[in-house]
């Protein structure tokens, strides 16, 4: 009966798109996901590359606003039924990729946007090796804008005086702690701490390094407390603070255009400022993201291609120009990013001067936000050093826990060396037998190959002493008898 | 404990009676429990027995059939058909044949499919001409679910249809040996709205409710059993399948994750803690506050009866993402009822309401009493009428014996008002048990827990279970199978609630009694 | 009357004088309590020196501007997708809930108790759940994103029989003499539904209607859910909730305002008609359900 239906169905869509299809070529139905802002823009764009594009085709787009933010979790309700090119946010890349929500671009696409994209942008986009997505702008960072009429211009490098400053006006700082991981950063960013992430093709997350819970974290933690003990700090963002009693926003570019309404000519828009703790000053960091546009994986390869074809034109050196002549959006484009109108936009310049101090956000674990966000609320509680260390150790914890294994993995033992075409970077399963000897399936053995056997995929323990070495060639099985723990291999 | 005599029982004061029956309640648990017990095995006797009936009915009716009944047995409604019920015969064939199409183009592969939830995932190729990943998509393991189930359930109305038609052949020979007539097709017709009339009002929303009710529950409670979260999603990424009793292990278990992370275990006891106290606090505050407002809106000389309740009644009929959304920004840090309680003075520093993790009751009881802003109008709706229905000579008695307004109230408005809407209290503590508009909207759960938030979400001192497994499914790694744990836990509490409750309410309610 | 019988009469219409005035003042004080937030919404609908939030209540400069714009956006497609499913949800909801609840109350048949526990156990579930399957159900059948508006309706309407217990409690009320003296007259059974019953269940038809009618508007995850991504399938609730998204609430925050003024406003001009009915209805069923 299904099958039956979608026949039909197919037969009515084939019949539908004859129609459409002009003397040029095909015509392809397609969804687009933008932001509001960007919806009327894209119109025009796909109608140009309709008009102009080499290839013969065209697309006939309905598109939806969808913000950035958002994106992901929409696409996640129903790949199938998502947006088939779409902009997203950053953050949102490996839970995508995940989702199998991204589809990877092709060689010849990746060399295009490697060569004509800034770097920290084709890194944002790609997991493993393989890129997935195609860098739209590169202005996801944030900075502050201030009220001129109470912060004097000569306390803007300093956190210190930015506090009492508001206090005495009675003004609020908004800054937010308490509710996002990704501005809370920017006070671990400003005293060396990081946290980095790697994956794999697949998007899943592999390893970490993260230095939060560290002697410069708790420096981070106590330059923290002073921002989040005022009465005055307020943990929300958005430009309309501005209305509402603020005097100092930690915000990005997607706010220049209302702050400067609000504020007129006492705005003020520079890079985050210093805290001092113990004597020495820190300059407060930040995260330097960028907004990146998906293709949905598609199930027809002539579409396909031309889905990728149009992604790449809206990602180009014209399109990204358009965007940040209409919505000041900062490209991500080489070409685009040094042109002189780019170079003199005040909020981008904010940006650039606070780049020295921002680090590329790369790949970051999902529920890292989650995890990381929580750190403002126990520094807040924080009642002396010790609260500030318990509040870095809670958070190393469920990092940690982020990459348990299940007891199965952490008793297995495995095999790894220079054996199977390998190089101590990849380990051989193996299985236990009834006789409780661990067992290779066959496998291809070398003269002069080396390895050892280990359990939970970690050097605690591992045969024997020394490294196993092969003496002949020839097919074996690894033998690793775990109550002898005598490591050996049997000819086949 | 010991039970009482119905004199001794009698004699004891009202607190003291509560308190005999709620200890007789859980003294009476574990008899409860064996009783259950020994009721199931009486049920799975009497199950048996009824299928060894049924079974030795069917092969009986076979054996003594007439060819008719029998040729009915595989060709379902033919001996009605023989035997002129035209119509009703023609329902029974009409419903094999879509049956035994569908098991031939579509059941059978979902049924097959079912044990595995699917085995072959999506794949990917490249096509270097064209520079583009194609893919291909395979199994679905949510659609094989649904349709496996589905599929279920048509082969068991299948089985009833088909044991209806074996008896209707054997009623129908009966009917005809003894020489009376069968009702005619017309007759069938007349009888859907008059002897069977309630079958024929109550076809249409039953079905409704089994599919777009029952089944998405037991869906629900199916997917507990299931890897089912977002790096499974069972199509475009990975299948997912069956684990059996993992989510349940891992939430029952208290070890928490690696390096002390707080377990589910102690994080779910946490917010079914608030749960069970703002149930109790939304429920009774509007109770008596909205029984307050009603009474005084209705004492004698009160004037603009009308409009005050209209007034009241506005936040019924407006939206609550509107009003409700509007009252969360009127109470954050730089709102304006912070606003005006600095300019007159009455606070030195801004109140964070919803955001001040080191105070969570400051959020917990300004979400109570934001409630009762919405509750207090029902309640008043509702006990306005209650209120009127009291035999106002009951007053009239207590007023002669000199009886204040405090002694009226509690010896007559109360004791009435709890009699008559016991059982509207108890669906209401449920249903705020499952409140999750207003928590939602107005704190999303803030402030955050740092303890309890975990990888898979962060939960909030205002969190309710329900607000809770709506984050666990829309946070990061939407984990669908730890939602669904959860939501059969929160069906666990409130049965439990409900069973309590009802065994300790002053009179077990008789329907009849209304009449 | 004696002169001391007179005094205490006297003394008790004084103390009576003094407690309603302390009632008057003190409704004063709740209905100032109950329509700060509407009032404030209503004057921010008609600010417009500035679109986003601000922290005072009186606009600066007034006008209708929100209004206007309102009709700009997609707004009147939100409007015209929640108002049909309101009136559609309405008409059929009332029909199935009726059915439902005078089956229960007027038959006894061999299923009644054991449906009516089914009904109670499944309604101890949480449906929060339930949206993700219904979701692809609803997909199958083609009813979701632009075309979610019939798909809503489907489920909301699919499962408004649970909602029994009110209109139960009130036909409960109804004596079943009536009918008896019915059914010896030769009536059948679906003639006392439409002859005897119906005229009298005017007080719970109205509510049923009411709230079936309410519901649809304020029903804003399941919606989201069903609708996601597609504009042309959003009703008014999701739409105006999107307007106060991070990126959108300095632009559309006083056309929010006005939004929620104009979906406001049908709901509770109903309401202030129907409101007798509503009360009639409601202490006529719900506490006897």
């Amino acid at each position: 009966m299904k099958k039956f239906l979608a026949i039909v169905l197919a037969a009515v869509m084939a019949l539908s798109m004859v129609s459409f299809a002009t003397a040029d070529g095909e015509t392809y139905d397609i969804k687009i996901w933008v932001a509001e802002a960007a919806k009327d823009l894209t119109e025009k764009q796909i109608a140009d590359f309709n008009a102009n594009n080499e290839f013969g085709f065209k697309f006939n787009a309905t598109i939806e606003a969808v913000s950035e933010a958002d994106a992901a979790t929409q696409m996640i309700t129903d790949v199938e039924a998502g947006g088939d090119i779409y902009c997203f946010a950053q953050d949102q890349f490996a839970r995508l990729v995940q989702a199998g929500a991204l589809d990877a671009l092709g060689k010849k696409a990746s060399e295009t946007v490697i060569a004509n994209n800034d770097a920290g942008t084709v890194a944002a986009a790609t997991s493993g090796e393989q890129l997935y997505a195609y860098p739209l702008t590169a202005d996801n960072g944030y900075f502050m804008y201030y009220d001129k009429s109470v912060i004097p211009d000569e306390d803007v490098d300093s956190l210190e005086k930015l506090i009492a400053d508001c206090e005495a006006a009675q003004k609020y700082f908004a800054f937010e702690m308490q509710t996002s991981a990704w501005y809370l950063a920017s006070f671990f960013f400003a005293t060396g701490c990081r946290s980095v992430w790697m994956t794999d093709d697949n998007g899943e997350f592999i390893s970490v390094s993260d230095t939060f819970d560290s002697d410069n974290g708790l420096i981070a933690v106590k330059g923290m407390k002073k921002l989040v003990d005022s009465p005055y700090h307020l943990s929300a963002g958005g430009a309309d603070q501005f209305n509402q009693n603020a005097a100092v926003l930690v915000s990005g570019t997607w706010d220049f255009a209302k702050v400067q309404e609000y504020l007129g000519d006492n705005m003020g828009v520079t890079d985050l400022p210093s805290f001092e703790v113990d004597g020495k000053e820190y300059h407060l960091g930040s995260f330097n993201g960028c907004k990146l546009l998906g293709v949905k994986p598609q199930v027809d390869e002539m579409k396909g291609a031309a889905i990728h074809k149009l992604a790449q034109y809206l990602t180009g050196a014209q399109c990204q120009m358009e965007r940040f002549e209409a919505l000041a959006w900062g490209p991500s484009n080489l070409e685009d990013q040094a042109s002189e109108a780019v170079q003199a936009n005040p909020g981008l310049a904010a940006l650039i001067k606070q780049a020295p101090y921002s680090v590329p956000q790369g790949q970051i674990h999902g529920s890292w936000w989650d995890i990381a966000k929580v750190i403002g609320e126990d520094v807040k509680n924080a009642t002396d050093d010790a609260g500030l260390q318990a509040a870095l150790d809670n958070y190393q914890d469920k990092i940690a826990s982020l990459f348990t294994m299940s007891d199965e993995v952490k008793n297995a033992w495995t095999a790894i060396g220079t054996i199977n075409g390998t190089n101590w970077d990849a380990d051989v399963t193996m299985t236990k037998g009834d006789d409780g000897v661990w067992k290779t399936d066959a496998l291809e053995l070398h003269a002069g190959e080396e390895f050892k056997v280990r359990q939970g995929l970690s050097w605690d323990n591992n045969f024997p002493t020394e490294n196993f070495k092969v003496e002949a060639d020839g097919t074996y099985v690894i033998t690793f008898d775990e109550a002898a723990t005598t490591v050996d291999i049997v000819a086949q | 404990m010991a039970q009482l005599s119905d004199l001794e029982y009698l004699r004891l004061s009202k607190g003291a009676k509560f308190g005999y029956k709620l200890g007789r309640f859980f003294t009476g648990i574990p008899k409860g429990i064996g009783h259950f017990f020994l009721k199931i095995g009486q049920g799975l006797k009497k199950g048996a027995m009824a299928v060894g009936r049924e079974v030795s009915d069917i092969v009986s009716t076979f054996v003594h059939g007439d060819w008719k009944t029998k040729l009915s047995f595989f060709i379902m409604g033919f001996g009605s058909i023989a035997r002129g019920q035209i119509l009703r015969g023609l329902l029974f064939l009409l419903f094999e044949i879509v049956f035994i199409g569908y098991m031939i183009m579509s059941g059978g592969y979902w049924l097959s499919m079912l044990p595995s939830l699917g085995k072959v995932g999506p794949s990917k190729t490249y096509n270097e001409d064209l520079d583009v990943f194609v893919t291909t998509y395979n199994d679905n393991s949510f659609q094989i679910l649904l349709y496996g189930v589905l599929t279920i359930f048509f082969i068991l109305a299948f089985i009833y249809t088909w044991r209806v038609n074996v008896r209707q052949n054997k009623m129908s020979e009966m009917i005809l040996a003894s020489g009376k007539k069968l009702k005619s097709g017309r007759e069938d017709l007349h009888s859907i709205v008059d002897d069977q009339f309630h079958k024929t009002l109550l076809a249409l929303p039953m079905t409704g409710i089994i599919i777009f009710t029952m089944l998405p529950i037991l869906f629900m409670i199916l997917v507990a059993f299931t890897n089912y979260d977002g790096t499974h999603n069972g199509y475009t990424n990975s299948l997912f399948t069956w684990v059996g009793l993992d989510n349940f292990n891992t939430m029952f278990s208290w070890t928490g994750g690696a390096g002390g992370t707080q377990s589910y275990a102690a994080t779910f006891f946490e917010v079914l803690l608030w749960t069970l106290i703002w149930a109790f606090f939304a429920t009774f505050t509007n109770y008596f506050l909205g029984m307050f407002v009603a009474m005084a809106i209705n004492k004698k000389g009160i004037k603009f009866k009308k409009g005050w309740r209209t007034i009241l009644v506005l936040t019924i009929a407006i939206p609550q993402f509107i009003s409700l959304l509007y009252v969360s920004k009127m109470f954050a840090k730089n709102g304006i009822i912070n606003g005006f309680l600095l300019d007159m003075g009455w606070i030195s520093e801004a109140i964070d309401f919803f955001g001040d993790a080191s105070r969570p009751w400051l959020a917990r009881v300004t979400v109570i009493l934001i409630n009762i802003w919405i509750g207090i109008p029902y309640l008043m709706l509702i006990t306005t009428g209650i209120l009127m229905n009291i035999p106002a000579d009951l007053y009239e008695s207590a007023k002669i014996d000199g009886a204040s307004g405090w002694k009226q109230y509690t010896k007559i408005t109360l004791p009435y008002m709890l009699f008559v809407t016991g059982p509207y209290l108890l669906t209401s503590f449920t249903g705020n048990m499952n409140n999750f508009n207003v928590i939602y909207l107005l704190t999303a759960g803030a402030p955050t827990n740092a303890a309890a938030s975990s990888a898979s979400g962060s939960v909030g001192y205002t969190d309710l279970l329900i607000t809770w497994l709506f984050k666990i499914t829309t946070g990061a790694e939407s984990k669908y199978y730890m939602a669904s744990v959860i939501g059969i836990l929160v069906f666990v509490v409130v049965a439990l609630i409900s069973l309590i409750v009802y065994n300790l309410m002053p009179s077990i309610k008789n329907e009849e009694d209304f009449r | 009357m004696s002169e001391a019988t007179a005094k205490r009469h006297m003394g008790l219409k004084a103390s009576r004088a003094v407690t309603n005035t302390a009632i008057h003042v003190l409704l004063i004080v709740i209905s100032i309590i109950w329509l700060i937030p509407f009032v404030c919404i209503v004057l921010q609908s008609f600010r417009v020196e500035n679109s986003g939030q601000v922290g005072y209540v009186l606009p600066k400069v007034w006008g209708t501007d929100n209004y206007v714009n309102l009709f700009q956006t997609d707004f009147p497609r939100w409007y015209t997708n929640t108002f049909i499913a309101a009136i559609i949800t309405a008409i059929l909801q009332t029909v199935i809930v009726l059915c439902m609840s005078y089956t229960l109350s007027r038959f006894r048949f061999k299923m009644r108790q054991p449906l009516m526990k089914f009904m109670l156990i499944l309604g101890m579930f949480p449906g929060m759940l339930s949206m993700i399957i219904l979701y692809r159900v609803l997909k199958d059948l083609g009813l979701t994103q632009e075309n979610a508006t019939p798909g809503l309706i489907l489920v909301y309407v699919a499962s408004s029989g649970m909602g029994y217990y009110v209109s139960k409690g009130f036909f409960d009320t109804i004596p079943m003499s009536l009918d008896e003296a019915a059914r010896i007259d030769g009536a059948t059974r679906a003639q006392i539904l439409y002859k005897i019953i119906l005229p009298l269940s005017k007080p719970i038809v109205i509510y049923t209607v009411l709230t079936a009618f309410m519901g649809p508007w304020g029903d804003y995850v399941f919606a989201r859910y069903i609708a996601f991504g597609a504009s042309a399938g959003k009703n008014v609730a999701v739409g105006l909730y999107d307007w106060l998204s991070k990126d959108q609430i300095s632009n559309n925050y006083t056309m929010f305002c006005a939004g929620g003024v104009l979906v406001a406003l049908p709901v509770t001009i109903l309401f202030m008609f129907l409101q007798k009915y509503y009360v009639e209805g409601v202490t006529g069923g719900a506490v006897k359900g």
